[in-house]
């Protein structure tokens, strides 16, 4: 097995009397796409902070590609989760400037640029500043800036935030690319769709606190199947059938009956002891918990 | 290295593309027109047209005559200014030697008598002619500044216990600024007044040059009675001659090097004033809006907070270096198109400076004071969440970098006095000082120890601000106050920066 890219060994950060980021520990191996999950001020910013070594650790230690950041700062790419650029500069400028401070050659730099900036659509505008940009380019361009010195390992911050869903769309395939290149693409997000979509592996992060660390299959393997069930009648008798450990009501917004199935158990016996009972299903479907679901358990849990 | 020098190029780029730079640039030779014209414009008094009713008798010609040669002073100064851009000046020394010599010091007495004995400006005008150059420009003769003019009968006649109505009658006609009587009692057993009738008594040059000539009359008089055979001596118009030394240059007889040397340092402590206050405060500007539009972290993914701070001091020393040298060529276009005289002033007084002992410290000063305002600006800059939070502590910071500007005059007079040695020593202010003094010569361990001072100072400051900036650019908190900051800076941090 080859070296992890990154590896977190109890890292703690505290500002004054809040703690931050309290004790954590992960890995990503090369080549893997792993989602940084959590709510707001969960402290996944902080963390990526630290892993660029913006900000030091309290405690704890990291290597990112076996060094420390300050050895291998030419060898990330970053978009942070605010984006902003110098207004007045070019956008084929603005990408070959964070090129060049990555270590590129300056006409490289601005070679990368363009053939970016022509792959994303966007060659007509690369001699438009950036004010000139909309905002959804201007977004792009920086992206761009994070990936244009072709780096090993890729850390974005909420990627995804303030772009409409077809930039989102553009934005998915861009970092599936990526990864098919062989990189390994760290992001942190609160949008679990584009997490679900994309992620080899999860770390949700609450309060600082690692809630769960593993590949998606195996967050779903701790929670259990949801059977969803239409009807225009009570539902309440499918709490006795077996392997139906919870039954939820239907609420404003959510009109169907939700069921949390027990390990190993299928959708038949709810369907047949609706038979029985002679209601008309409007809706039936039985699925894995999605990432929102995990997302919302764990950090609902830990609250 | 390569990060700062990157980052100091894109600082450069940023600030001279501004419209803001374009803008000061521009209005620096406007701004040198105004403070060279208005002193012009408030100095062009207007003409004062005067009488004087003389019953005494002898003294309203002793003021004519007074009047006739401050007008020769007057026409003999603008003449040598006027040689001076536009005749062959080797020329002019070889044939028209006495005019030459006059030309040199048109203010002295004897010069001013023997131009008006060979015929005034005219005759110096006809001599001259042969060694204008072929664009010379015509001479424009000075206006006089007061013009006498005869009493009208109504006055010579007008009783002393009625003359008071008389005057205002002459000056409400317009025709006069002022009215001078001379009672016939003046000069005789003591007394000395005169009566002087003018709108506006508080213009007094008029007053003063009638009072001048009156005392020289009265002077002679009395010479007249008690030495009569001296009134005519030309022992009477003998006037000092200073010859100057300095004893310490190994061409013991001064020139005008030693007032020369002390404008470029003085120059340039003002110039060092300007553009701290013009290019530190942009870069505080900077580094605001740099946080504000998040910029700065993502700067802070490829370089070191070291490597970003030296990178915009860089930066900023380089557009400060490019203001100067712009303003110095608009100012010497300036002062070509003005006057020639003064590019050859100039470049003497360069030339002056450009000494071993002198242009290396000068030039040390120079750049450690732009170091030094710079590194507290970008302190400021960034511990400011927003321009308005940069202002509040703006103000401040300001009134401290302008104090040294009130002792300037006070170290000009005494440069090596305790003053200006006491002050030396304050570490934000010894780059300042010690470039307004360096010409004079402080004791050697005042020049040593204020350069080490200097020189630790900066390399602190740049060091604290590389510590601020790594501590606070990232921060969103309020900017900490005054003891606060100093707990922080002192504070042990083990972020590498």
């Amino acid at each position: 097995m080859t070296d992890p890219v990154l590896e977190l060994r109890d890292v703690t950060k505290r500002f004054g009397d809040f703690t931050a980021v309290d004790k954590l520990s992960f890995t990503l191996a090369r080549g893997r796409i792993l989602g940084f999950l959590g709510p707001n001020g969960a402290g996944k910013t902080t963390t990526l902070r630290m892993l660029l070594g913006i900000l030091q650790p309290d405690s704890g230690a990291i290597a990112i590609l076996g060094h420390d950041i300050a050895d291998v700062r030419p060898r990330i790419g970053y978009l942070p989760e605010e984006r902003g650029f110098y207004k007045r500069m070019r956008a084929d400028a603005a990408i070959a400037y964070i090129a060049t401070l990555k270590g590129m050659k300056r006409a490289a730099a601005f070679a990368s640029a363009r053939r970016l900036l022509k792959e994303f659509g966007l060659e007509p505008f690369a001699r438009v500043r950036i004010e000139g940009l909309s905002k959804g380019m201007a977004q792009k361009v920086q992206l761009l800036a994070a990936v244009a010195h072709d780096p090993e390992f890729v850390i974005l911050d909420e990627p995804f935030s303030g772009l409409d869903p077809v930039n989102q769309a553009e934005l998915e395939i861009f970092i599936r690319k990526l990864a098919e290149a062989g990189k390994t693409i760290l992001f942190s997000t609160h949008t679990m769709q584009h997490a679900e979509r994309l992620c080899d592996g999860i770390v949700v992060l609450t309060k600082g606190q690692k809630l769960f660390d593993g590949t998606l299959d195996a967050a779903r393997a701790l929670f259990p199947r949801r059977a969803r069930v239409g009807a225009d009648a009570d539902l309440s008798f499918l709490r006795q059938v077996p392997g139906v450990q919870q039954l939820s009501m239907p609420s404003a917004g959510q009109p169907l009956w939700i069921l949390d199935m027990a390990e190993g158990v299928d959708g038949r016996a709810v369907l047949a002891a609706c038979f029985e009972k002679g209601v008309p299903l409007t809706h039936f479907d039985i699925s894995p918990p999605s990432l929102h679901d995990i997302f919302v358990s764990l950090v609902e849990a830990a609250a | 290295m390569r990060n700062t020098l990157l980052i100091a190029r894109q600082e450069f780029i940023k600030y001279v593309t501004r419209r803001g730079f374009f803008i000061s640039i521009l209005m620096f030779p406007i701004w040198i027109i105004i403070v060279l014209m208005v002193p012009r414009w408030t100095s062009a008094a207007p003409q004062r047209t005067f009488t004087i009713v003389d019953r005494a008798g002898g003294y309203r010609a002793a003021i004519v005559e007074s009047l006739a040669r401050e007008n020769a002073e007057r026409d003999l100064a603008a003449l040598a200014s006027y040689a001076a851009s536009n005749a062959d000046a080797s020329g002019l020394e070889r044939a028209q030697q006495p005019l030459a010599r006059w030309f040199e010091n048109p203010q002295a007495p004897h010069a001013v008598a023997a131009f008006q004995k060979s015929g005034g400006r005219d005759a110096a005008l006809s001599a001259m002619r042969p060694f204008l150059k072929p664009a010379a420009r015509p001479f424009h003769p000075p206006a006089p500044r007061f013009v006498y003019v005869e009493p009208p009968p109504e006055l010579l006649s007008s009783p002393s216990d009625r003359f008071a109505n008389s005057a205002r009658y002459a000056l409400d006609s317009g025709r006069y600024f002022a009215v001078i009587l001379i009672p016939p009692d003046f000069g005789q057993e003591g007394h000395a007044t005169v009566q002087y009738y003018a709108r506006d008594l508080s213009d007094s040059d008029l007053l003063d040059f009638a009072t001048g000539a009156l005392d020289s009359a009265l002077h002679r008089n009395v010479l007249k009675r008690y030495a009569p055979q001296l009134v005519d001596s030309d022992a009477l118009e003998a006037t000092t001659t200073v010859n100057t030394f300095n004893p310490t240059k190994a061409n013991s007889q001064s020139s005008r090097d030693d007032s020369l040397v002390k404008i470029v340092p003085i120059a340039l402590a003002i110039i060092l004033f300007i553009v701290s206050v013009m290019n530190a405060s942009v870069l505080l500007q900077g580094v605001v809006e740099e946080k504000s539009n998040r910029m700065i972290e993502v700067l802070l993914s490829c370089a070191t907070p070291r490597q970003i701070t030296s990178g915009k001091m860089v930066g900023v020393i380089a557009v400060a270096l490019l203001t100067i040298i712009i303003w110095s060529l608009a100012l010497f276009g300036l002062m070509a198109l003005a006057d020639a005289r003064t590019v050859t002033l100039v470049f003497d007084a360069l030339g002056s400076v450009a000494t071993f002992d002198t242009l290396p410290l000068l030039l040390l000063y120079f750049f450690c004071g732009l170091l030094i305002y710079g590194s507290v600006f970008l302190a400021i800059g960034s511990m400011a969440n927003s321009l308005a939070d940069a202002q509040s502590l703006l103000g401040p910071s300001m009134l401290i970098l302008m104090l040294p500007n009130l002792l300037i005059s006070g170290i000009m007079r005494d440069p090596n006095g305790e003053m200006a040695s006491l002050v030396s020593w304050i570490p934000f202010y010894t780059p300042f000082f010690m470039m307004l003094r360096i010409a004079s010569h402080p004791p050697a361990l005042q020049i040593w120890g204020t350069t080490a001072l200097a020189l630790g100072t900066t390399a602190f400051l740049i060091w604290w601000t590389g510590r601020v900036f790594a501590n606070h650019v990232l921060t969103t908190e309020r900017p900490p106050s005054l003891t606060g900051l100093v707990r922080r800076a002192l504070a042990l941090d083990r972020r590498k920066i």
